[in-house]
């Protein structure tokens, strides 16, 4: 049984048997490269969802809004650690929570397939084994899929989910995680690394699709939306950009578990991840810590240590 | 052309605490330039956009009457965490304020003309209504219209606005002002009524046979005096009410406002029950 | 009219003495228009820009005047923009949204001073689609790959030469400015624009019958496809800010060094998407839950507009389709819509 129809029967069942009010999963999106979450209600519907390496959103997102439900929820290895971060801050309540693990290898980063197809529309893609097929009017490209996984899902550690009921599936092998990515934009001049952030910043239209999609933006008002005091300017620049982004990522210090939603998210293309990297690689450096292993654990931020290293504090 | 979106300076020559809590205050405004003063042509029940310069501005009913020539007033409700009422509120007299304005439909004098008209408040949404009852008083309009019953609640005395006027009404003949708070003590020596306004309104009982009834005040007293109007015999036609929404550009583009098709700010804030009816319940 | 393609830079560089002159533009995946460079050209091979042009007529951010409040006075600076423009490349759903954006800032009894002086100083020239994008469905909206609508000229690309058609008395002015680029059509031409608009119109996926909607949505207000239908909507502005039609906005001010001394009112793209955009100061919202936001939207583009202008704010480019965070798709909405209209037994 693959894990799509291991998939589907779980959730039959635990609709039949009135286990769980609806289940969050995927199903079939409308366009090439994207499926699209799925709230399935009935054993019929069940049927309806998919599982592959296209299902790239973190469904977690959408439990707070669920707290009087029993809800199933698919989760991939990162979607668990959003989870466990879920449950560190009371966002929701594990005995409501019935969640199936799928162990992943990793999602397609649609926007590298386009870039490598050529900028060209897409019009169909097809997994097999470990090639990607994509066809447009008049071309095909066959891409090897290692190459097409979005960049966090190529160096993740932990694809096997770290909380669930029920894993389905083999187990992934866990990779390799290093900050390689970082290693480029940490060498930089400062003044080049001003400029690359300038540039990114400049490109970002204040949608806010990276902070809706975040499971860990929870809270009932951003603090981009207070009006008083305003923090925020409503004008999009790119100082105002920064200041927004820059907060966000502060927030998110130990608690932000690298699932890209909010880059893949972003219609502009921010590198919303050198950010959100960066920050990951001091909690692990500085701390020792990462986010969503454990959901007894407290959160970085809300404890302290007297050993704690405060190299901000001479650094200026 | 005019720009819809440049305020008009205005001083404010005239503070008015209206309430014991503090909370109301009427500022009496006047236009720095004449110009702005002739522009500023309106109907009750229009309204405008006030605002301090720097802290933004906020829609408000337009409290003075069209024939009070040359200042305008506006009663500001100060709201927990409103940065332009709490502005507002802060503000003294002879600091300078932004009128953008008149805006809105107003009340349709014109069709209320001939008729009875039966003007039911209730607690801070008095303004318009202040306006409208100061504009059928006035000599020049006052054969125009026919029964003027004025039924007016708060919930303590001391939150009743515009305390003097009323005074000046309940001795007039040709107003029938019913007063009502919902409880006192004695210490407040209330002579009025006691009870909430759609109670009042149904032991009053104004014939609906040539009336028109316009209705202001906190949804939870809509929704009582609409049945108690109904049972009257108001058709919804003859039923008019002041809808608040949140507002920004107040001409109909900045496209938060509509109820429908329709946007508060251009197409209202005056709808008659029955227009309201043909739209979607969300405001 | 006709121009070789080869004297294209030449046209475009020889407008920029007198114009600022905006091409669609592909940057790292990303696309919009932007001002051309001396010695640049078009060079955009793609269907839709990411970012429409409306930022052009409608600029996200934009100051409308400062003001410096001194004593007795108040000293207000309108802050117009009257800069001279030629925007090339318009795809025709884009030049449709101008349209629509005309309707709310000029066509009503207010004017918008600010969109004005733009609209009215920008030259639109089209160009046609070859081959429409599988999320295209501008032809359900009375739209198509080669109209002309919103447009002051129509560039047809015909292999080594574009075929002009002059639009407006505007647009042929603009063909007059530089005449030694343009010979008239031949026949040959014109049958060749024909045949590609056919082959365009061809390419067109199969579009739903959109005639259903209106009526449902006039009677589906408190109907149950809104419980579920908005149901993985997250709540943000993609498909708003990127879409050619929404014009919803915000105004705040921007005080200098936090004092009210001086400043600037400034007016920002808003979204009926957040819940900030209707929320009340009292703490009501007529629209509390992502149901209301959404349907909302629906609403507004398939009812409301249809309502007080006769046509459905939406001109089918399929932006909000490319790129929702979450596919949610604007075509599923109302093939859901026609399918409970066609069970309720509702017809145009």
């Amino acid at each position: 049984m693959s894990k799509q129809e291991e998939l589907r029967a779980t959730a039959r069942r635990l609709l039949a048997e009135n286990r769980v009010d609806l289940i969050l999963g995927y199903t079939a999106g409308t366009l090439p490269l994207r499926t699209t979450p799925f709230f399935a209600r009935t054993p019929a519907e069940a049927d309806l969802l998919v599982w592959n390496a296209f299902c790239e959103y973190n469904l977690t997102n959408y439990l707070p809004r669920y707290t009087g439900n029993r809800v199933g929820i698919v989760v991939k290895g990162c979607d668990a650690r959003s989870l466990v971060g879920l449950l560190q801050q009371n966002q929701v309540q594990r005995e409501r929570l019935y969640v199936i693990g799928i162990p992943c290898a990793g999602v397609v980063d649609r926007r590298r397939v386009a870039l490598l197809a050529g900028g060209a529309e897409i019009t169909a893609a097809d997994i097999t084994g470990g090639e990607i097929v994509v066809r447009g009017r008049g071309f095909e490209k066959v891409l090897p899929m290692e190459e097409v996984l979005f960049p966090s899902c190529r160096r993740c550690r932990y694809g096997n989910p770290v909380l669930a009921d029920v894993v389905l599936g083999e187990k992934v092998p866990e990779r390799k995680e290093t900050y390689e990515d970082l290693a480029a934009l940490e060498n930089m001049p400062a003044v080049e690394r001003e400029a690359y952030f300038a540039r990114e910043m400049a490109k970002c239209i204040r949608c806010y699709a990276c902070r809706e999609v975040c499971p860990m933006c929870f809270c009932k008002q951003c603090f981009v939306d207070g009006t008083a005091p305003q923090w925020l300017s409503r004008w999009v620049g790119t100082a105002d950009n920064l200041f927004f982004h820059l907060g966000r990522t502060m927030h998110l210090v130990g608690r932000c578990v690298d699932c890209g939603a909010c880059a893949r998210a972003c219609p502009v293309g921010v590198d919303l991840m050198a950010f959100n990297r960066k920050m990951i690689k001091d909690a692990e450096a500085l701390f020792g810590y990462r986010a969503g292993l454990d959901p007894e654990a407290h959160l970085l931020l809300g404890t302290f240590d007297p050993n704690d290293p405060e190299p901000f504090l001479f650094r200026g | 052309m005019k720009n819809p979106y440049l305020p008009m300076p205005a001083r404010i020559e005239q503070l008015v605490v209206e309430t014991t809590d503090g909370n109301l205050k009427t500022f009496v405004l006047r236009f720095l330039r004449d110009e702005d003063r002739r522009v500023f042509d309106f109907v009750p029940g229009q309204f405008a956009e006030v605002g301090i310069f720097g802290k933004g501005e906020a829609a408000f009913g337009i409290a003075s009457s069209p024939l009070e020539t040359g200042r305008v007033a506006f009663t500001v409700n100060r709201v927990p965490g409103g940065v332009v009422t709490n502005a507002l509120h802060n503000a003294r007299v002879g600091d300078i304020v932004g009128v953008r304005g008149p805006l809105g439909n107003g009340f349709p004098l014109k069709a209320m003309e001939g008729h009875d008209i039966v003007v039911i408040g209730g607690g801070f949404a008095f303004t318009t209504l202040r306006s409208l009852v100061a504009y059928v008083l006035h000599p020049q309009n006052r054969g125009r219209f026919g029964r003027l019953q004025v039924v007016y609640g708060a919930r303590e005395p001391g939150l009743l606005l515009y305390k003097e006027e009323l005074e000046a009404w309940q001795k007039r003949e040709d107003i029938e002002l019913t007063l009502t708070v919902d409880r006192c003590s004695i210490a407040d020596r209330w002579t009025g009524c006691v009870g909430v306004v759609p109670k009042i309104v149904e032991e009053i009982g104004p014939d609906a046979a040539h009336a028109y009834a316009v209705v202001c005040g906190p949804p939870v007293m809509i929704r009582f005096t609409l049945p108690v109007l109904d049972r009257l015999g108001f058709p919804p036609e003859r039923v008019l009410l002041s809808l608040e929404m949140r507002m920004k550009c107040g001409i109909g583009t900045c496209g938060r406002c509509n109820i429908g098709h329709k946007y508060v700010c251009k197409d209202g804030p005056v709808f008659t029950l029955s227009d309201l009816n043909k739209l979607p319940a969300e405001y | 009219m006709i121009i070789a393609k080869d004297d294209l830079p030449t046209f475009l560089d020889g407008l920029l003495g007198t114009y600022q002159v905006f091409v669609p533009l592909a940057d790292g995946g990303e696309s919009r228009y932007v001002p051309l460079a001396p010695g640049g050209t078009f060079t955009w091979q793609g269907v839709n820009t990411r970012k429409p042009p409306k930022e052009i007529l409608f600029p996200q951010s934009e100051v409308l005047y400062s003001y410096e409040v001194g004593g007795d006075r108040v000293e207000l600076r309108e802050h117009f923009d009257k800069t001279k423009r030629v925007v090339f490349g318009i795809r025709p759903c884009d030049a449709r949204s101008f349209l629509h954006l005309d309707r709310v800032f000029l066509e009503q009894e207010h004017q918008d001073p600010y969109y004005r002086e733009r609209r009215e100083n920008a030259v639109m020239v089209g160009m046609a689609c070859l081959e429409p994008a599988s999320t295209c469905f501008c032809t359900s909206l009375g739209g198509g790959p080669f109209a002309a609508d919103g447009l002051d000229l129509l560039f047809i690309d015909l292999g080594d030469r574009y075929l002009v058609r002059r639009v407006t008395p505007r647009g042929e002015a603009l063909l007059r400015e530089q005449p030694a680029l343009f010979r008239p059509a031949g026949e040959a031409d014109r049958l060749a624009a024909r045949e590609a608009e056919e082959k365009a119109k061809s390419l067109m996926s199969p579009i739903p019958d959109l005639s259903g909607v209106k009526p449902w949505l006039d009677a589906g207000f408190g109907d149950p496809l809104w419980d579920r239908v908005y149901e993985k909507c997250i709540g943000c502005a993609v498909c708003t800010y990127l879409c050619p039609t929404c014009h919803c906005f915000d105004l705040t001010d921007e005080a200098e060094e936090n004092q009210c001394v001086s400043g600037v009112r400034i007016r920002t793209w808003d979204t009926c998407a957040f819940p900030l955009f209707t929320l009340h100061a009292s703490g009501h919202n007529p629209r509390p839950t992502g149901k209301e936001r959404f349907r909302q939207r629906v609403m507004h583009k398939f009812r409301y507009f249809v309502e007080n202008w006769g046509e459905a704010a939406c001109v089918g480019c399929g932006r909000c389709i490319i790129n929702c965070p979450v596919n949610l798709d604007i075509r599923e909405v109302l093939r859901e819509i026609m399918a409970r209209a066609a069970g309720a037994g509702v017809s145009a």
